[in-house]
């Protein structure tokens, strides 16, 4: 069983590819690596400051942050910018 | 002169960082705080042509600010110069570095303190009667936005408040390890601005008293978006 920290890497490479289905089944795999790490935690869950206006939600747990990935490409591209410094 | 705080509150993002600044900002300030439905233009309007400073927590994209249920309060090409001139400007809120932060600059602002992208951070949700206590999440990214505040209100200036936000989101990235929180942590301190005048200084409010310190607000039972 891999790290959460390498899990988290295999999830930027994934980002950075582009690669929106790799990278919500890397978040999964990291989630689920910090369960096991026993790092879980009552609620979490991602917040952002933007308008209605975006294409995204302003709160998403993070257990839906892998299908949101995959569902959402203005997300994908706010998770790519947060997770690897590049411009989406 | 009176501080103008802006706190919008009315769904998890906004209960999360409007919390943070009524637990450890408010406390200090004269007691007219525009908070959930008061975090309107028209209270706006009164209030900050008085003000020295205005801080706001709130939705934001390139070109506006906004408050309660995202009512625009500051947006460019909006608003009167009198509103803005010879302040500080503090705006947790997405984006507004972008457009809206130069304009007000133009306009007379001394100085602006904004984000070029998004404001994000991981809180936990369970907490949202009582945001302030959310020290394993939304602690992270927000206390040191509550430290640069702080430190305006203390008579830094504003290049100094910025340093200590930015050393903040650094100091805690070195002791985290939660790849996604160390990440949102980077993200919002590469993203922080200052414009303007980076010597601009508000006047000094005096410290968080000693109760306030100690005794957290009553929880906040007005309802929000889930």
């Amino acid at each position: 069983m891999a790290s959460s920290k390498e899990e988290w890497e295999r999830y930027q490479e994934a980002l950075r590819r582009g690669d929106r289905t790799a990278a919500a089944e890397a978040f999964r795999r990291y989630q689920e690596a910090k369960r096991k790490e026993g790092k879980g935690s009552s609620k979490p869950t991602l917040v952002n400051l933007s308008t209605r206006g975006k294409a995204y939600l302003n709160a998403v747990p993070l257990d839906k942050i892998p299908e949101e990935i995959e569902r959402n490409p203005e997300f994908f591209e706010l998770m790519k910018r947060l997770g690897t410094k590049e411009k989406g | 002169m009176p501080t103008t705080i802006l706190m919008s509150d009315f769904d998890l993002p906004t209960r999360s960082a409007s919390g943070y600044l009524l637990r450890w900002i408010v406390p200090r300030l004269e007691p007219v705080h525009l908070f959930a439905a008061l975090a309107r233009r028209q209270p706006f309007v009164l209030s900050a042509p008085q003000s020295d400073i205005i801080i706001g927590s709130g939705h934001g994209d390139v070109d506006v600010f906004t408050g309660q249920d995202e009512a625009a309060i500051l947006e460019v090409g909006k608003y009167d110069p009198k509103e803005v001139r010879g302040k500080v400007i503090k705006l947790l809120s997405c984006q507004t570095g972008v457009e809206l932060g130069p304009d007000l600059v133009k306009n007379g602002c001394a100085a602006f303190m904004g984000y070029v992208d998004d404001y994000v951070w991981i809180m936990d949700s369970d907490l949202a009667t009582r945001p302030w206590a959310d020290n394993e999440f939304a602690a992270k990214c927000l206390m040191p936005v509550v430290e640069g505040i702080n430190a305006l209100l203390d008579g830094k200036t504003a290049r100094e408040a910025l340093d200590i936000e930015l050393d903040g989101y650094s100091r805690n990235d070195e002791m985290e390890e939660d790849e996604l929180i160390k990440s949102c942590l980077k993200f919002n301190q590469r993203n922080a601005v200052l414009l303007g005048d980076e010597s601009a200084k508000v006047r000094v409010r005096p410290p968080l008293l000693l109760p306030f310190r100690l005794f957290p607000p009553p929880p906040i039972v007005l309802p929000i978006r889930l």
